[in-house]
């Protein structure tokens, strides 16, 4: 077989225009989640039982089935609730609350990965709870959090590619036109698998880097 | 129209989700199998002081763990035929899931051969040990104890992958359950039920990674 460089650059075009999507979807997933998964993290560490159990339940199920199997839960199974949702809004929540799980993880761990002084030092200050977490915990949380925060957003980008089994336009659905037209699997695929890459790496290669510092830093 | 909920039909199918479940852990356990050895060797080539090596040891981790498993699925099953190499989905499924998974045990593995003390490889020289006997018995059984918690958290997420090897056809849960699906409709309770599967699956992983974890753990 001949590989077709001509059917790259004509299609270029209609593949960036997934990418738009591919990355609008990724921007709402992780502004979502991580606004839902502080909040999560936050309830997970919760004296109350009332909060934490609940908050544990909604982690553990976002985290430990897959984010596909999420997808068609939200797309196909709560139309029977009378909640219908088309395939990118569908594809956006199941995502968000995938990351929500996730993101809820890494809050907790790093605020438990805290000297437990740093909370009575706070409160002997005579500081409450949202001053204390404000002023002393989350911002030395934050360090802690970049490097697998950047790990999860990568994963993230590269899972808004499942959107397209749903249905939803983005850069996979976009390619998986072309190949119905143009039958060149190969060469779209392989182009696909590239645009992702440029998207990805320096994000990976941040967070690698990230994680040597942090070792050398604490 | 309400929707009524039939809980039932998740008995009558009990069978065929049953086969689909038995599926994703065969495809799961073939692909953590086989996965473990891949990433020894990479991470090997990745330590090694040979460049070569080095670079085609980052290129293959970087490729995989940068790109999404869904379009590398693709890549294998509808790309490489364009090539003439042909491969039946579960082939083409458990290739992309084993060289995915290699790729993240590589990094794991990596770090895990990194922080293994130097002296440890002084004193198996000099007690005589070669360089391959050193890395079997010394270095290879440290490692391992320190990478299985990263490890572990590689097979979690590799079964929750395993779910995307249906769309090019293998007949694992997901699959059953879609099938189902476009069979009786009864979409609320087909994939609630998948999700209660997977959660066990994972369940059941997670209690052994933890007891095998524990056997292995430093004693101090």
């Amino acid at each position: 077989m001949n590989f077709d460089l001509e059917v790259i650059a004509q299609n270029l075009p209609y593949l960036l225009s997934g990418v738009k999507f591919t990355i609008a979807l990724a921007c709402l997933v992780i502004v979502l989640g991580t606004i839902l998964g502080i909040i999560l993290g936050l309830s997970k560490l919760s004296k109350n039982l009332l909060i934490r159990y609940p908050a544990s339940f909604v982690v553990e199920i976002t985290r430990d089935t897959p984010i596909l199997m999420q997808m068609f839960f939200i797309f196909f199974g709560l139309p029977a609730l009378g909640i219908r949702l088309k395939t990118f809004p569908s594809a956006a929540l199941a995502m968000s609350l995938f990351a929500a799980g996730n993101a809820a993880e890494i809050v907790r761990g790093a605020i438990e990965s805290l000297p437990t002084g740093q909370f009575d030092a706070a409160r002997s200050l005579g500081m409450n709870y949202l001053q204390t977490m404000v002023y002393v915990i989350l911002p030395q949380a934050l360090r802690r959090m970049i490097p697998p925060a950047m790990g999860l957003f990568t994963t993230l980008i590269k899972d808004t590619s499942l959107a397209a089994i749903i249905g939803a336009f983005e850069l996979t659905r976009a390619g998986q036109e072309i190949i119905e037209r143009t039958f060149h699997s190969l060469e779209i695929y392989l182009v696909i698998a590239a645009i992702y890459f440029i998207i990805c790496y320096p994000l990976s290669y941040y967070t690698r880097k990230g994680e040597k510092q942090r070792v050398m830093g604490f | 129209m309400a929707y009524q909920l039939d809980p039932y039909i998740i008995i009558r199918y009990l069978p065929l989700f049953l086969k689909g479940v038995f599926l994703t852990v065969e495809i799961s356990f073939l692909a953590i199998l086989i996965g473990l050895p891949i990433g020894i060797l990479a991470a090997v080539a990745r330590t090694s002081r040979l460049k070569i090596l080095n670079l085609a040891g980052a290129i293959y981790v970087e490729v995989f763990r940068n790109t999404p498993l869904l379009i590398q699925i693709f890549i294998i099953f509808f790309g490489l035929p364009g090539l003439g190499v042909k491969l039946s989905p579960y082939i083409s499924g458990l290739t992309a899931l084993v060289l995915y998974v290699g790729a993240y045990n590589t990094e794991v593995i990596r770090a895990g051969l990194e922080a293994v003390p130097r002296g440890q490889i002084e004193a198996a020289k000099s007690l005589g040990l070669t360089g391959v006997q050193t890395f079997l018995h010394v270095i290879l059984p440290q490692t391992f104890r320190i990478s299985l918690p990263a490890l572990g958290n590689n097979w979690v997420a590799l079964v929750k992958n395993s779910s995307l090897v249906s769309v090019i056809g293998m007949v694992e849960l997901t699959w059953v359950t879609f099938d189902l699906n476009a069979l009786t409709f009864r979409s609320f309770e087909l994939f609630g039920a998948a999700t209660i599967f997977y959660l066990l699956l994972i369940f059941i992983l997670i209690n052994i990674l933890a007891f095998v974890e524990k056997r292995f753990a430093y004693k101090t």
